[in-house]
């Protein structure tokens, strides 16, 4: 068996009929990666000595016969945002450098009752603001389709290492489209579950109404796997849903198709209008026609505050920002400046230790909340946050599920958007609303003809807790191209 | 919509406790504190400038919508789940018999 190959599916279908050891296929993605991460820099730290002893115990309990479920011996690849007890936590910042993490997030946890192998941590936009990977503290991943594009971000280390074949699958967070953006950049499936969905305990928190944990895949099936196991209600998170343990893993892991063909379809044609690239909008095309042999009905809606979300989320995600990152000031975490008072060690550490993304966000989020700016900018925004979510409301009292595109363009080249932040901001301008409303999305790639060409995704947003719907007509779509 | 000024770009770069370039400036370089100031100035300004747009819409009878979740009131038993300030307390960068130490606070 191929790294190339392997799915989180047939790795588990090939240990458990010994066609080869969990602890020999880590060994061999371990030389992948030290040949080739130099080029694609996908990760910002390895794990082999403990991931080859877990991969160790997995094929022990192979040997014994003992239960193991799909995600035995698993070689997966986690955002280093996520805490591994034990390991580096950087946040792809300076000012978490040395951070060592003291506890696992529940994900994590469990992960590990499951038998997953932990390969590395994954590169990332500073504490996940970006769409690029260009605002890591310590280099951009590059994009393996064409290493002079960016993988997009900010989980563009997750994503780049599962497109890579340097890891079976991996984890990545999501607040604007963090997971879905990169995964269609680097044509691999990517699912931003419901907000509450799954536990954010051990994520370093970003805008906290928004984050959510979600995983990178090669298939949607093993999406459905990967989602299926980091699911359900946690007392260490009191956002997470009870709503999230209903979700039923037949209906997640065996979706039936006389289920599939009653869902009906939605196309808000907010989402084809201009700046949407002719690639993009005609491989999404594509997607449609060959989603409509499945005989699912499709039909168009419409979205009408969606122009609106970018505004509304760049004043939300800022001011959340702004309070989430005031513990980082080199006083509990990290490396430290020198300084004779107190308020100055504050400053020196921030300014030392924030990129210049991270500063500009937490200065915006200071001035939307301040005195005299809040009802103009904040509140009004959290009211326009009420209109997106209603839209969808509606909507989804005719349709099943969405269909969007998940980028406005192709992978961008290096440092073509850097000098304009708000040039970067609106390539999350149709991944944004799904976060707002906290309904679930996926971004599956566009089954598409000529090899050479770069990837495209497509989005499919649910109702709230429907994943199954998404990953139900995702996994259909993706028979049709085998 | 208001206009952010540069006196009000540093107020609030001292409430969010962020010094700006001011290293760069001290050390003598050749004005890159300065520069960089007046690049975030542009930038923040053209993307509030952005935010305009949002007052257009008539938002009188909408209720803000406050968070992501609909779940209230999510209390659980007020136990300590753990004695031990265990590893935590290794991430401080210093640190003495268990508490964390910083400089004066005046």
């Amino acid at each position: 068996m191929h790294l190339h190959d392997l799915t989180i599916k047939k790795f588990h279908e090939g240990l458990v009929n010994k066609e080869f050891s969990a602890h020999e296929m880590a060994q061999e993605v371990f030389d992948l990666i030290k040949a080739e991460d130099g080029k694609i820099h996908a990760y910002l730290s390895l794990n082999e000595r403990m991931a080859l002893r877990q991969a160790e115990e997995a094929d022990l309990k192979i040997a014994k016969n003992e239960p193991v479920g799909f995600l035995t011996g698993a070689l997966m690849a986690i955002k280093d945002n996520i805490l591994i007890e034990g390991l580096p936590c950087t946040s792809a910042s300076k000012i978490l450098e040395n951070y060592t993490a003291s506890y696992d997030a529940t994900v994590i946890k469990k992960l590990k009752s499951s038998g997953a192998v932990f390969l590395g941590k994954t590169n990332m936009d500073e504490f996940a603001m970006g769409s690029s990977t260009e605002n890591s503290a310590f280099g951009p991943t590059k994009n393996p389709h064409d290493l002079t594009r960016v993988p997009g971000g900010s989980s563009g280390g997750s994503a780049a290492a599962v497109a890579s074949h340097m890891a079976v699958a991996a984890l990545g967070s999501d607040t604007g489209g963090s997971i879905r953006q990169p995964a269609a950049f680097c044509g691999v499936v990517g699912l931003k579950p419901t907000y509450g969905a799954v536990s954010r305990y051990g994520v370093t928190a970003m805008a906290s109404s928004l984050d959510q944990i979600g995983p990178f895949t090669k298939t949607v099936e093993d999406a459905a796997i990967l989602f299926n196991e980091i699911k359900g209600v946690d007392a260490m998170d009191s956002t997470s849903s009870p709503q999230a343990s209903e979700i039923k893993e037949e209906d997640l892991l065996k979706p039936k198709l006389e289920d599939i063909r009653k869902l009906r379809i939605g196309i808000p044609k907010e989402y084809f209008v201009e700046g949407l690239s002719a690639e993009i909008g005609s491989a999404v095309e594509k997607a449609i026609q060959d989603i409509k042999s499945l005989k699912v009905e499709i039909k168009e809606i419409s979205l009408p505050h969606t122009k609106y979300a970018l505004s509304c989320y760049y004043i939300i995600m800022p001011a959340e920002v702004s309070s989430n990152l005031e513990r980082f000031e080199g006083i509990r975490y990290g490396s430290r400046q020198s300084a004779e008072k107190l308020i100055d060690l504050y400053k020196k550490n921030r300014e030392a230790g924030f990129g210049d993304e991270s500063k500009r966000r937490i200065l915006l989020g200071t001035f939307v909340l301040s005195s005299g700016y809040y009802d103009a900018y904040y509140a009004k925004a959290q009211k326009v946050r009420r209109l997106i979510a209603q839209d969808f409301d509606q909507v989804f009292k005719e349709v099943d599920l969405v269909l969007t595109p998940v980028t406005p363009t192709l992978p961008f080249k290096f440092g073509e958007k850097t000098d304009n932040p708000l040039e970067m901001y609106l390539s999350d301008a149709f991944t944004i609303p799904v976060n707002l409303a906290g309904l679930p999305a996926m971004s599956l790639p566009v089954n598409q003809t000529k090899k050479d060409k770069l990837p495209v995704g497509f989005q499919l947003i649910g109702r709230h807790f429907k994943e199954a719907d998404i990953l139900g007509l995702g996994q259909y779509y993706e028979k049709l191209s085998r | 919509m208001a206009e952010l000024s540069k006196k009000t770009l540093e107020h609030l770069a001292e409430l969010a406790r962020i010094n700006l370039n001011e290293e760069a400036a001290q050390k003598g370089e050749p004005r890159p504190g300065e520069a960089g100031r007046e690049k975030l100035l542009n930038d923040l300004q053209m993307i509030l400038g952005h935010f305009g747009e949002l007052q257009a819409l008539d938002t009188s009878s909408v209720q803000p919508m406050t968070g992501g979740t609909n779940l209230e009131n999510v209390l659980r038993n007020d136990e300590n789940a753990t004695q031990d300030t265990g590893k935590g307390l290794d991430a401080f960068p210093e640190n003495k018999d268990g508490y964390l130490k910083v400089p004066p606070v005046f």
